[in-house]
């Protein structure tokens, strides 16, 4: 059995991807299922999405802890920890990335010892990262080897026709592209062994024992403990204020900010907190002197990098 | 709240620059429920119980994080007024019984969907307002389930295209006048409020604290998911509801409706609508132009028999 897990940012079409690669397999003859997992699904969080493909009936159900294939649509996903990219991996396992960084530098930052693979990354703003999941797709079926072109390009007109044949034929030309650019590795991901019922092993968790509701109900002592989540890493488009061009307004950014992620503080400065914005960009389209642009993410850090190695510089 | 602190809210600058809602919620960026609610909670203040039905805002407190300052109560999707009734009559009962003094009572309030107050938990407002039960509603209408993909709701305006409602047409209902059914009850207070215009919003809440009974507001949140636009354009496209007569803003309350802001020049509704994925299938892949005459229309006939 093949068994393909896809990871992505909500808004990047994982979930498209997994049925353009369940509807694709289909065609080659083979019993599928596809899901998403359901969950968080707002932009720019975490995606889920999973295919199993065999020439049996398909007995097994739920997420897939060991994956023959991973399809990361995001290399930021990576360091994510809720995301799980690597979860459950093993030296039988391909790795396919969409990332500028060459398959070297994966494995060894990952130490991972099954095959690496990369899609360049195409724009700097993942936020354009529109038709990856149709790449990813087109990738993903050379490596399985099992789906031909005339598959993959009916499995993509099937899934995407309720959005017209601009989209579909943008959607073509990218996973077909995608499709050709990794014929050298063609057929490279291997059937994953059949797991038995008797080999399940329970996840490691805690078990609590039952006590009565006023013991055991979960109660929050604390208030507005919600500061502690990191939104920030939600964003891929950063806002950066020009304090030359701010004209100190009444709090327009503030006022409008949906998560309340910009103060202003005694001076009528508005300070962004980069901790919880969420990078919606309401702020810049509000704004009445346009001081307040929004940067790529990616290149905000880098830059961000750069200065603080300069100031290093500068002390050593 | 004093009579002589209502009226506080007159001009932009008095309204608050930092906030009390707590950051690092699970809202999508750019959700306009979230706008709204921050800014009303801005003026509830932190001596408030939040009652949330199920829906997109049960996500706001996931164990142990919350960004409310004071308790939460989850409940079924039908019965947020009911859990609401629970907790304002346990803290007249700790008044009663001298365990928390008038200065430590709070404001109780309901906050849901529109699918719970337009449809679910219509029966269960209803009861409460019969009953006269002294609590402050929010409902965060995104015209849709929102948490669930945005499947068509009481609230979803003809046309719109949801989850479950995809073809050439859209949406074959009517969006239901959930401020004309709550009126009909004659609660204290009823209003209708949207985050893209924070005075307007803030006056209402005041307005709205200050008084006893049901206090009822409506915000229309503009969502960038289920109503499929850049998550930047949410002010705007709140902007436009209420530029284009789409979004009357208006309060009930001594048994008279008043429209707080009326667009003396309105704009051409096709200019809200264009800007949103969901109307998308009215321009292409040719004009529709019988229905978005009849959408122009509606609109129409409503505000002049607002302007007389």
């Amino acid at each position: 059995m093949y068994r393909i897990r896809l990871h992505g940012r909500g808004g990047q079409g994982m979930k498209t991807a997994s049925r353009i690669l369940g509807s694709a397999l289909f065609l080659e003859g083979y019993e599928v299922q596809d899901a998403p997992r359901y969950g968080a699904e707002r932009r720019g969080a975490p995606i889920f999405a999973y295919v199993r493909a065999d020439k049996q009936p398909i007995n097994e159900r739920g997420i897939i802890a060991s994956p023959d294939l991973i399809i990361v649509a995001d290399d930021s996903l990576v360091p994510v920890a809720a995301a799980g990219v690597l979860a459950g991996v093993d030296a039988d396992c391909v790795l396919l990335i969409n990332s500028d960084d060459d398959k070297e530098t994966w494995r060894q930052r990952l130490n991972f010892k099954g095959k690496i693979y990369t899609l360049p990354v195409e724009t700097e703003d993942r936020a354009e990262l529109r038709f990856i999941g149709a790449t990813c797709s087109g990738a993903a079926a050379c490596l399985l080897g099992i789906i031909s072109r005339e598959s993959l390009t009916q499995a993509i007109q099937t899934e995407l026709s309720a959005l017209g044949m601009a989209v579909i034929n943008t959607n073509l030309t990218k996973a077909l592209a995608a499709f050709d650019h990794m014929q050298t590795a063609a057929g490279c991901v291997s059937e994953g062994k059949a797991i038995l019922a008797t080999d399940y092993q329970s996840p490691d968790w805690v078990q609590l024992p039952f006590e009565e509701a006023r013991t055991s109900a979960p109660a929050i002592h604390a208030a507005a403990t919600s500061v502690n989540v990191n939104t920030g890493v939600w964003r891929t488009l950063r806002p950066v204020i020009d304090y030359q061009l701010c004209n100190k307004c009444w709090w327009i950014c503030s006022t409008f900010c949906p998560d309340g992620a910009i103060d202003v503080d005694d001076n009528n400065t508005p300070q962004i907190d980069y901790q919880h914005c969420k990078g919606c960009m309401i702020c810049v389209a509000q704004c009445p002197p346009h001081a307040i642009s929004s940067v790529a993410e990616e290149l905000a850090q880098a830059n961000e990098k750069k200065a603080a190695k300069r100031k290093q510089g500068v002390r050593s | 709240m004093t009579e002589a602190a209502v009226g506080f809210y007159r001009r932009m600058k008095d309204l608050p620059s930092t906030h009390l809602l707590g950051t690092g919620t699970a809202m999508c960026a750019g959700c306009g429920g979230l706008e709204a609610l921050h800014e009303i909670y801005d003026i509830i203040g932190d001596k408030s119980i939040f009652v949330n039905a199920a829906g997109c805002m049960t996500l706001l407190s996931v164990y142990p994080f919350t960004p409310f300052r004071g308790s939460w109560l989850y409940t079924a999707m039908a019965s947020a007024p009911a859990g609401a009734q629970g907790v304002r009559d346990a803290l007249d009962i700790l008044k009663a019984k001298k365990q928390i003094t008038d200065d430590e009572d709070m404001q109780v309030v309901v906050l849901t969907g529109d699918g719970s107050a337009y449809g679910m938990g219509l029966s269960a407002t209803s009861g409460a307002m019969e009953r006269d039960l002294d609590f402050l509603y929010i409902c965060y209408d995104n015209e849709g389930y929102g948490n669930t993909g945005q499947q068509y709701s009481g609230a979803t305006p003809h046309a719109a295209k949801t989850s479950t409602s995809k073809g050439a047409r859209g949406f074959a209902g009517f969006k239901k006048d959930l401020f004309s059914i709550w009126a009909a009850h004659q609660p204290a207070y009823v209003a209708t409020v949207i985050g893209a215009e924070p005075l307007d919003l803030a006056k209402k809440i005041e307005k709205a604290r200050s008084l006893k009974g049901p206090r009822m507001i409506i915000a229309l949140s503009p969502c960038p998911t289920g109503w499929d636009y850049d998550p930047k354009e949410t002010v705007n496209i709140g902007k436009l509801a209420v530029k284009t007569g789409v979004w009357p803003l208006k309060e009930y309350i001594n048994g008279k409706v008043v429209h707080t802001k009326i667009p003396r020049q309105r704009q051409p509704l096709e200019d809200y609508l264009k800007c949103q994925g969901r109307y998308k299938h009215l321009f292409e892949p040719q004009r529709n132009e019988v229905m978005l005459n009849q959408l122009q229309q509606k609109i129409d006939q409503y505000w002049d028999n607002i302007n007389g």
